[in-house]
């Protein structure tokens, strides 16, 4: 036990003095931040320009509510209108002109309603990119507002009092827990169950690289000889996946703590220079999911490791991590895809089955117990297979480990794998 | 008192005999050389002693006792390949590879100030290993084999890969370390470089014991019994197998093994008639020659 300490200090040390783990750690919040943030700033910027539009109008009613409800329902942050239109006349209307003024930026674009809009439910939109989708909903959800106001005044009704009939209705959602329902956004349900699972899977591939990189670095620098005069082979193996996990642990802490710390006071923050901005709802963890994300992420992690340490052990280059470490990405990546199938139906025969298998369980019983409630037995029933597993599998890769790491120059199969397991030695 | 005894040990890799019922013993304060070409199963029994491969067969004791985890502390082990931490400080890493043998932070770290400054690379202590030369990375491994004062010391191949001048210095530190009461195991394929630094040796060849015993055992068994002879003149005799049963002709002078039965007088009485002598002397032959011989009988028997 003091032997895997001792190795487990310098696993943890050597990782976390090193430069790259401080330039990691500082970077990855910044290159997320960059991802989350950029996307909004240029739909921010791209909204900021005022568009023209020219509407030709053949039926000689639209153009004036079109105006009046586009100018009342699309206004910027300032509280001005998004668009400026011009009407042009069937007399003055000349195709080619209109077609220049595009392409020459004057317009953004041009509307041709004709008489037989209202039976053919159908106008002209025309501008130089068409493939801009939200530009095109926008439109049509303008037009339609004018085209359904004018069919209103027809039937002789009160177009509010009709709008007023019309509205929409939205359901509130309740999570329904032991303790009772209880308030939740879906949304932000799912934006948890993402970022909770997604973590774990970063965790397992990203970390259990560390653990196969540091194996085959130990043997083909042929330190491992010399610390097998020293210590047993498990102590060697358990001491590095629990430093390496340690490292692990010390850069995802450095990352909540600055993200709780960037949430808090960032959102205070922005809302001083932004009055009006809308900030999304932070999703809250209810203490027993965030006590299945712990134990099954840690679980995880030592299932996985223990498998990455053994695969490490087969290889003694840098070039041979490529191909020994499919046979433990490949169920990782498996995960997640049974979890983007399963979580529209995280209660049904399938989920429940997948989730009980180990090599599956990190990730998708976090997202069932996320997305709904999960009976108490299967949470515990899959912690207790995976705790066996788990052990079963350090077992395992420790009689792999311990003749794997002698071995030199060859790639190792399947069979001569087996009898490994086999040795008595 | 036997500290490590080996009992018919075997060893085998699929279809092949790496070692083949081996036995022998090393009494506590000896040097032991374990000596053998390349391939001969040197390693494989030295990874045996240190229980990180098991035998297939037969019982290996070392300080009377099977090999546990708690016992390696008292031994030392320097492999045939040798490996540090190329990235991390030189001092770092000798104190490392002391907590790993038992010793507390402290005294790791001040054995590793001692060791360092003795073998003058206390300049170097807070230098990346990877950036220290060969020969002072053989420095630092030996370091890591003996900083603990280990009772037991297994060296594979120590004098592989060293100038002459680290060859002797490996040599002194070696014996000062037996004057200290350490027993040491080592393996060489080099034998004439080593005889002199052992006190009993065992030959192996293909996993077998060829010959063991002490090194005084293993020289009278063979007797003083080379004629060696610096001449000049066309020695003809050479090719009478009643007189010479063996010769190696080396330009300026020739070993011999007599026949059988054939006296050194008879020899010199018949080597007079044709060549001219210039020194004839009766020597003692040497672990290489012994080695030879003895292999070469071996392969006669097999094949």
């Amino acid at each position: 036990m003091n032997k895997t300490w001792i190795i487990l200090k310098r696993e943890y040390l050597i990782r976390v003095k090193n430069k790259w783990f401080l330039i990691g750690t500082l970077f990855f919040p910044v290159l997320i931040v960059l991802m989350v943030i950029l996307p909004s700033v240029f739909m921010m910027t791209g909204n900021v320009g005022k568009r023209t539009i020219a509407v030709v109008d053949e039926t000689g009613t639209l153009f004036p509510l079109l105006k009046e409800h586009a100018d009342g329902a699309y206004k910027d942050d300032q509280g001005r209108p998004l668009y400026n239109w011009i009407e042009i006349s069937k007399n003055e209307f000349d195709k080619e002109n209109l077609n220049q003024e595009v392409l020459d930026g004057k317009l953004d674009a041009f509307l041709i309603f004709p008489s037989t809009i209202f039976e053919n439910n159908q106008f002209e939109l025309y501008a130089k990119n068409i493939g801009n989708f939200q530009f095109n909903e926008s439109i049509n959800a303008m037009v339609t507002a004018a085209v359904t106001r004018v069919r209103i005044l027809d039937t002789g009704l009160d177009p509010q009092k009709v709008h007023a009939l019309t509205k929409s209705v939205r359901a509130k959602t309740f999570k329904v827990v032991k303790e009772g329902p209880k308030e939740e956004s879906g949304e932000l349900v799912f934006v948890l169950m993402y970022i909770l699972t997604l973590t774990i899977y970063m965790v397992l591939i990203f970390y259990g690289m560390f653990v196969i990189r540091g194996v085959v670095e130990d043997k083909s620098s042929r330190v491992m000889e010399l610390l097998l005069s020293s210590a047993t082979p498990n102590q060697i193996m358990i001491g590095k996946i629990l430093g390496i996990g340690a490292m692990g642990l010390t850069q995802i802490g450095i990352w909540a703590i600055s993200a709780f710390f960037l949430t808090t006071y960032g959102t205070l923050m922005v809302k001083s220079f932004v009055s009006q901005a809308q900030l999304p709802a932070l999703p809250s963890l209810s203490l027993g999911s965030a006590l299945a994300f712990v134990i099954f992420f840690l679980l995880g992690y030592f299932f996985y490791s223990a498998l990455y340490a053994a695969l490490g052990s087969m290889g003694d280059s840098e070039s041979d991590i490529q191909h020994l470490q499919w046979p433990v990405v490949t169920p990782i990546i498996l995960s997640l895809f049974l979890m983007f199938a399963l979580m529209k139906n995280p209660e049904g025969p399938m989920a429940v089955v997948l989730s009980l298998i180990p090599f599956f369980t990190p990730i998708l019983m976090v997202m069932r117990v996320v997305m709904g409630a999960v009976p108490l037995f299967q949470v515990i029933l899959a912690v207790v297979l995976l705790i066996l597993s788990t052990l079963g599998m350090m077992w395992l890769s420790a009689r792999i480990f311990r003749i794997g790491i002698l071995m030199y120059g060859k790639r190792v199969t399947l069979p001569e794998v087996m009898k490994w397991i086999r040795y008595s030695s | 008192m036997e500290i490590v005894v080996l009992r018919n040990v075997y060893k085998f890799f699929g279809e092949k005999h790496a070692v083949e019922d081996l036995s022998f013993s090393v009494p506590k304060g000896q040097i032991f050389g374990l000596l053998g070409p390349n391939g001969a199963g040197k390693t494989t029994t030295l990874r045996m002693i240190m229980r990180i491969l098991l035998p297939d067969q037969g019982t290996i004791q070392v300080f009377g006792n099977t090999l546990a985890p708690s016992m390696v502390n008292r031994i030392g082990y320097m492999p045939e390949e040798r490996g540090l931490y190329k990235k991390m400080k030189v001092f770092d890493c000798v104190a490392f590879f002391g907590e790993l043998k038992g010793l507390s932070p402290e005294r790791a770290r001040k054995k590793a100030k001692e060791w360092l400054s003795r073998f003058e690379l206390s300049e170097w202590a807070q230098k990346k290993i990877g950036e220290l030369s060969k020969g002072m990375q053989q420095k630092v491994q030996f370091i890591l084999t003996v900083l603990h004062e280990p009772e037991l010391l297994i060296l594979d191949e120590p004098f592989s890969g060293l100038d002459p001048v680290n060859v002797d210095e490996m040599k002194n530190m070696l014996l000062e370390m037996k004057n200290n009461g350490t027993t040491i195991i080592f393996s060489s394929h080099q034998m004439e470089q080593v005889e002199k630094l052992c006190d009993a040796i065992c030959l192996i060849h293909r996993g077998k014991n060829v010959l063991s015993g002490t090194l005084s055992e293993v020289k009278s068994k063979f007797g003083k019994n080379r004629i060696r002879i610096y001449y000049d003149g066309k020695a003809q005799f050479l090719k009478d197998r009643s007189l010479v049963l063996e010769s190696n002709d080396f330009g300026k002078y020739v070993e011999i093994q007599p026949a059988p039965g054939v006296t050194p007088n008879a020899l010199l009485k018949r080597a007079v008639q044709e060549i001219s002598i210039h020194r004839f002397e009766i020597t003692e032959p040497s672990l290489h020659d012994i080695f030879v011989q003895l292999v070469k009988n071996q392969g006669e028997q097999i094949e």
